[in-house]
């Protein structure tokens, strides 16, 4: 990919342009065309609309209307740093996409980021300071905040900032620098997502409290007890590909690692492992403490005290690991340092620091300390805090409610919030100074040692706010005032550029780590050792009884960040398939013993909190456990309650005044330094009232017709490893079929075709935000999904097989299938849906007239059809429509065209330089998105295309080959270790 | 009903057809805007610079090289020339001859159209930045439009070696530019078709492709 230098000025004028270019958006012109055709025909004689164009008064070099600019930035949605490339059309960021060089993230990014876009063009973020709730200006906040600030240096009062884990080294700096003029300064970290125990088990076993890296490509295998490492656990993206990189079977030799996934809910990683214990969660403790003897038993030694008894089970995976050993893998997501602790001996003990984790070249993405947090609200409750600072946090919605942040926070003097927005903090804040967006933004981090990525702004500031950098250094001594880009340049000469020896000039050096988005220096390696001397007790096991808690972040909302996002809203869940709401997971069979259903509201009674929520029927997971989603119930969310259509029977996606969902992180505690599950029992009753759950897992189902039996048809097939290495195939009709259509639409040119990798697809939905933003698909609200209007091009279909009882789940991206005799086309009355030259299934929106036969034929039921228009409620997020695709309207049919404006900007470059299109110049939004590589897009016609050579895979197959579709899309075949096989539909 | 309202009804009738069979040579269909010139902001004449002094369509239209859009040029390339040139050469040696005959310098002297130019600018008459007066955008009215779910890229027609004139008319003897295409799918499509039977003749690989997402995407 080719990547833009920046030019920081490039981005006002460009603004300046598009503005003009596009002030009536498409929709309303096509509504307004609808008046103007019929004021036409009764004139008949002057022309409708008047168009203006508005050149800039002087064009930036490099820069034509019309041409999309990329710039390789970092993404802001966590602290993972995944390097993206912004692609801006005119002055505006419309979709991010992986950077393929990029050395932590290699080229994917999750739904998260994608999403990131879209919350830049948010209308409630903050366009000003505000002093307690009320409108203010930077220079009011300024003078009393630097008077006040003033006043505390000199009665030696305390001040903190409490921030998420800063990546950054600039921030650090800064930071360091403000805290330095006060005479008791500090910088207090916090994770939404904690991570705390890990790094607190470092301490004790290694001597640094650091997070190491782990190298899932290293690791033949893996054990999870509760870490989420394929969906939400620290850095997900560059785990995916890591685990990626260790199962290939489409190039010898073939490499197959195993993930056995101990955990008490289903997560996206039990849903991929291959193999998965269901536990309670306070029995983790238990069986790490039993797996470090067992292992330790291996070893010749013992590497904890007081290990229990282990069943079965344990030994033969203690078995496994050791003959694994120096390429195993053992990770808890549990937030006991107990736990880690007997983790790092038992990983120790297998030789895996080093090879496949690194505790000397260490990852910054976490580095809360939750105890820190309890020491400050301590301080702050007794009055001890002159002034605190909340950077990147929410700590009022994120912290147990148990700790009373909120309560604490009143009796702190000066608290200033840096939030885009009054969020349940930033409105009991005296100060919210908000910062800029990430893509509005100058920025650093070094999310690995080693690694360096720069944040560089793709637009022009939209609102009125200012970096967190910039404010510190204005409140700092003498009202310094520096741009975020010089303080940038500023420590970047003086302290990275020394660490590089490649470019001898600063200028050079800067430059090209800007344009490439990142700079791999010199690691800060320290060597680590661990220390032997010292005894890990095995960690104690207290399994309760009755029903236990979960808490968990989902792929979308994260800890709640990210609530404010329809997008992500919208995403059904991987498993759960829910949309708009956050719900209580029960087993089918603790559902069935209660009488609970589906959409049932239940009550949640935690200790003497209790909360009240939806419940949902979630096979797979541990019958004792109740589970509940994270990150909902945020502030400000009723806004809503105006998304999706108005019409008679619509009903809001939320109430004016609620909110989406309910908050769930008040329940947990803070449990020996770290905040925990709670570990009390959990009562779950019901109650009369039930909602209607919006969930599409029953939507679009390849199902035969009633008449004929209504069976599903299955359309995923599944081989066990070992049987795939002895040369077993998936189940293929071709030869045995024989079509009714004449061989009369040759493909003489390109032939466009897709193979998607089941095995390595984890369904994290990623590929379903970017084909959404790619793709102009709209948001309808949680109403019209419960109707099944929802309109995203592809979805992931979900299947359980359940094996005498054990779970197992199959994941498949579905999207149209262009097929070659596309049923959809032969029943079209008016040929809107035909076939291109190149194999694609054309859908024409002016010519579609809204039948809906050819959804009604689509075997594979991937068309959606626009029920009403459904424009954004945010009208601000009109800006991140992509330029390229045509807005559909209210009674037109659409479906995926495999990003047929990427193959057409393909063939006009190609055209204009005289050349050819080369295999993997075109990719398609979902297959640009994910980070396992799962999905390939090329020409079929070229034998040497990446396409044709997975076609030509052993496990390849064609969805549905029975009934003769023949589609562009096929699938390899699903290989698992410990899989019986089998065709699941 | 009278027979006095009858005839005035038929009467009205008649008139209304009248009226329109007058018409029906200039009556267009809904979305065709054949022949409409809208008045611009300035009055900038195609026929002198594309006609009189043959300055390349490309040299202002730069984007349809490598764009989708032609392309509006920035007031800065409108300033390569008319940093020197301000008026006709008439004026300005009328001027220098008044000037001689008053023994003083001669003002520079400018059309009140290339004034526009400075003014948006916010430029003086020395060609310089006036801080007293501010930057204004040119406001040009668009005269070719193709509804929005049409993508029309002009890079591929120029490396097709398309004359800008086959689309645009003879945009070089136009005062004001009017549309001379109704720009009608049949349109499009009439002209793809013949250039595939010509390279089709020509056993020329390239071909107009007929395919809807070449357009419609």
């Amino acid at each position: 990919m080719h990547l833009n230098a920046v030019d920081p000025n490039a981005g006002r004028a460009e603004a300046a342009a598009g503005a003009g270019e596009h002030a009536v958006s498409r929709r309303s012109f096509l509504r307004a065309a609808g008046f103007a055709f019929a004021g036409a025909a009764v004139a008949g004689c002057d022309r409708a609309l008047t168009h203006r164009i508005v050149p800039t008064l002087d064009q930036p070099e490099g820069l034509t209307p019309g041409r999309a600019l990329h710039y390789a930035s970092t993404c802001g949605g966590c602290t993972a740093g995944c390097g993206i490339v912004a692609k801006t059309r005119d002055g505006r960021p419309i979709k991010l996409e992986g950077n393929r060089d990029h050395p932590v993230s290699r080229g994917g990014l999750c739904a998260v980021g994608q999403a990131m876009v879209l919350s830049l063009y948010d209308s409630q973020r903050l366009d000003h300071p505000t002093a307690g709730r009320e409108r203010s200006s930077w220079a009011d906040v300024d003078r009393t905040i630097t008077q006040k600030l003033a006043r505390i240096r000199e009665e030696r009062g305390a001040v903190r900032i409490l921030s998420c884990s800063i990546t950054s080294p600039t921030t650090r700096a800064v930071i360091e620098r403000f805290l330095g003029s006060f005479a008791d300064g500090r910088l207090v970290e916090v994770d939404a997502l904690s991570a705390s125990a890990i790094l607190d088990a470092h301490l004790r076993t290694h001597g640094v409290r650091a997070l190491p890296r782990y190298h899932f490509e290293r690791a033949e295998l893996i054990v999870s007890f509760d870490a989420d490492f394929l969906g939400t656990w620290i850095s997900p993206v560059e785990f995916t590909a890591g685990w990626r990189a260790g199962r290939v079977l489409d190039n010898h030799p073939h490499r197959m690692s195993t993930v056995v996934q101990v955990e008490s809910r289903l997560s996206l990683t039990g849903a991929k492992a291959d193999e998965r214990i269901p536990v309670r969660p306070d029995e983790i403790a238990g069986l790490v403490g039993g797996l470090a003897g067992l292992v330790g038993a291996r070893a010749g030694r013992r590497i904890v005290t007081g290990a229990p008894e282990a069943d079965a089970t344990l030994g033969d995976l203690a078995d496994r690991l050791w003959r694994a050993r120096g390429r195993a893998l053992v990770v808890s997501g549990t937030n006991d340092a107990g736990v880690q602790a007997a983790i790092n001996a038992v990983n120790e003990a297998l030789g895996a620091y080093g090879t496949t984790l690194d505790i000397e070249e260490p990852s910054y993405q976490r580095r809360g300390d939750d105890s820190e947090v309890a020491d400050l609200v301590g301080q702050m409750r007794a009055g001890r805090i002159a002034a605190l600072l909340v950077h990147g946090c929410n700590p009022v919605y994120e912290l147990p409610d148990a700790l009373g942040f909120a309560e604490a926070l009143e009796k702190v003097p000066l608290s200033v919030g840096f939030a885009d927005r009054l969020d349940e903090t930033t409105s009991l804040t005296s100060y919210d100074c908000p910062d800029h967006h990430p893509l509005e933004s100058w920025d650093d981090a070094e999310p690995v040692a080693g690694v360096l990525t720069v944040t560089q702004p793709t637009v022009r500031p939209l609102r009125g706010t200012r970096a967190l950098r910039e404010s510190l250094t204005a409140w700092t001594g003498a009202g310094e005032r520096r741009t975020d880009r010089d303080i940038l340049r500023a420590h970047w000469r003086d302290h990275l550029f020394p660490r590089q020896s490649a470019h001898p000039t600063f200028d050079g050096f800067w430059d090209e780590t800007v344009r490439q988005g990142f700079a791999v220096l010199a690691a800060e390696r320290a060597l680590r050792a661990f220390d032997s001397s010292r005894e890990i007790p095995s960690p104690a096991a207290r399994v309760g009884s009755g029903m236990a808690l979960v808490l968990y972040p989902t792929v979308a909302m994260h800890a709640g960040q990210h609530a404010h996002s329809p997008w992500l809203h919208e995403l059904p869940d991987p498993i759960t398939k829910v949309v708009w709401d956050n719900y209580a997971s029960l087993a089918p069979v603790t559902a069935r013993s209660r009488g609970i259903e589906q959409g049932d509201i239940v009550k949640v009674t935690v200790g003497e909190r209790r909360i009240e929520l939806p419940a949902h029927i979630q096979p797979g997971q541990h019958p004792e456990v109740v589970a509940i989603p994270l990150g909902y119930g945020r502030m400000g969310t009723d806004r809503f309650a105006g998304i999706g259509p108005e019409w008679l029977q619509g009903r809001p996606t939320v109430e004016r005044g609620q909110t989406v969902g309910t908050r769930a992180a008040g329940l947990a505690v803070l449990r020996d330094g770290a905040v925990q599950l709670p570990d009390v029992e959990v009562e779950v009753a019901k109650t009369r009232r039930r909602v209607n759950l919006a969930c599409t897992q029953d939507h679009h189902q390849i199902e035969e017709p009633k008449e004929i039996g209504g069976e599903r048809r299955p359309v995923v097939q599944e081989l066990g490893f070992a049987a795939f290495e002895a040369g077993e195939r998936p189940e293929s009709h071709e030869e045995e079929l024989r079509s009714l259509w004449p061989e009369d639409h040759p493909m003489r040119g390109h032939h466009w075709g897709m193979v998607v990798d089941l095995s390595a697809c984890t369904g994290c939905s990623a590929c379903v935000i970017g084909c959404q933003a790619e793709n102009n698909v709209p948001v309808v609200g949680k109403d019209e999904v419960a109707r099944h209007r929802e309109m995203h091009w592809m979805r992931i279909d979900r299947y359980y097989a359940d094996e005498a009882g054990r779970i197992e789940t199959l994941m498949q991206p579905l999207m149209c299938q262009h097929c070659e005799n596309a049923p959809c086309e032969t029943v079209c009355p008016v040929l809107a849906t035909v076939h291109s030259s190149e194999g694609l299934n054309q859908q024409v929106y002016n010519r579609c007239v809204g039948t809906r036969y050819c959804a009604n034929n689509c075997p594979f039921k991937t068309r959606r059809f626009n029920w009403f228009d459904y424009r954004h409620e945010d009208r601000m997020e009109n800006m991140v429509l992509n330029p390229e695709v045509t807005i559909r309207t209210r009674g037109v049919m659409e479906k995926c065209s495999m990003c047929v404006q990427r193959i057409q900007e393909a063939k006009h470059e190609a055209r204009r330089l005289g050349t050819k299109i080369t295999d993997g110049e075109v990719e398609t939004a979902c297959q640009e998105s994910c980070p396992s590589r799962a999905i390939a897009f090329g020409d079929l016609n070229d034998p040497d295309s990446e396409v044709s050579r997975l076609r030509r895979d052993p496990r390849n197959y064609r969805a549905l080959e029975e009934i003769e579709v023949r589609p562009s899309v096929s699938y390899l075949a699903l290989v698992r270790p410990g899989s019986r096989g089998g065709r699941h539909g | 009903m009278t027979r006095r309202t009858v005839i005035i009804v038929v009467l009205v009738c008649l008139a209304l057809g009248a009226v329109i069979f007058a018409q029906a040579a200039t009556v267009r269909l809904p979305g065709n805007d054949q022949g409409y010139s809208p008045v611009q902001p300035i009055a900038y004449s195609h026929r002198l610079h594309a006609g009189e002094l043959e300055v390349p369509c490309l040299y202002c239209h730069s984007g349809a090289e490598k764009s989708r859009h032609a392309g509006v040029p920035s007031a800065s390339v409108c300033m390569n020339c008319h940093r020197f040139v301000t008026a006709t050469q008439a004026q300005v040696q009328e001027e220098e001859a008044a000037a001689r005959r008053a023994g003083r310098d001669p003002r520079p002297v400018f059309s009140p159209e290339i004034r526009k130019l400075y003014d948006a600018l916010g430029l003086g008459t020395d060609g310089k930045r006036d801080p007293s007066k501010s930057q204004r955008a040119i406001r040009w009215t668009r005269v070719h439009h193709v509804p929005d779910f049409v993508s029309f890229d002009h890079r591929r027609h120029i490396a097709a070696g398309v004359e800008c004139q086959s689309c645009h008319g003879d945009v070089q003897t136009m005062e004001r530019v009017s549309q001379s295409s109704d720009l009608s799918m049949g349109w499009c499509l009439s002209c793809h078709r013949d250039s595939n039977a010509r390279a089709k003749a020509d056993r020329d690989p390239h071909r107009a492709s007929t395919d809807c997402v070449v357009c419609h995407q």
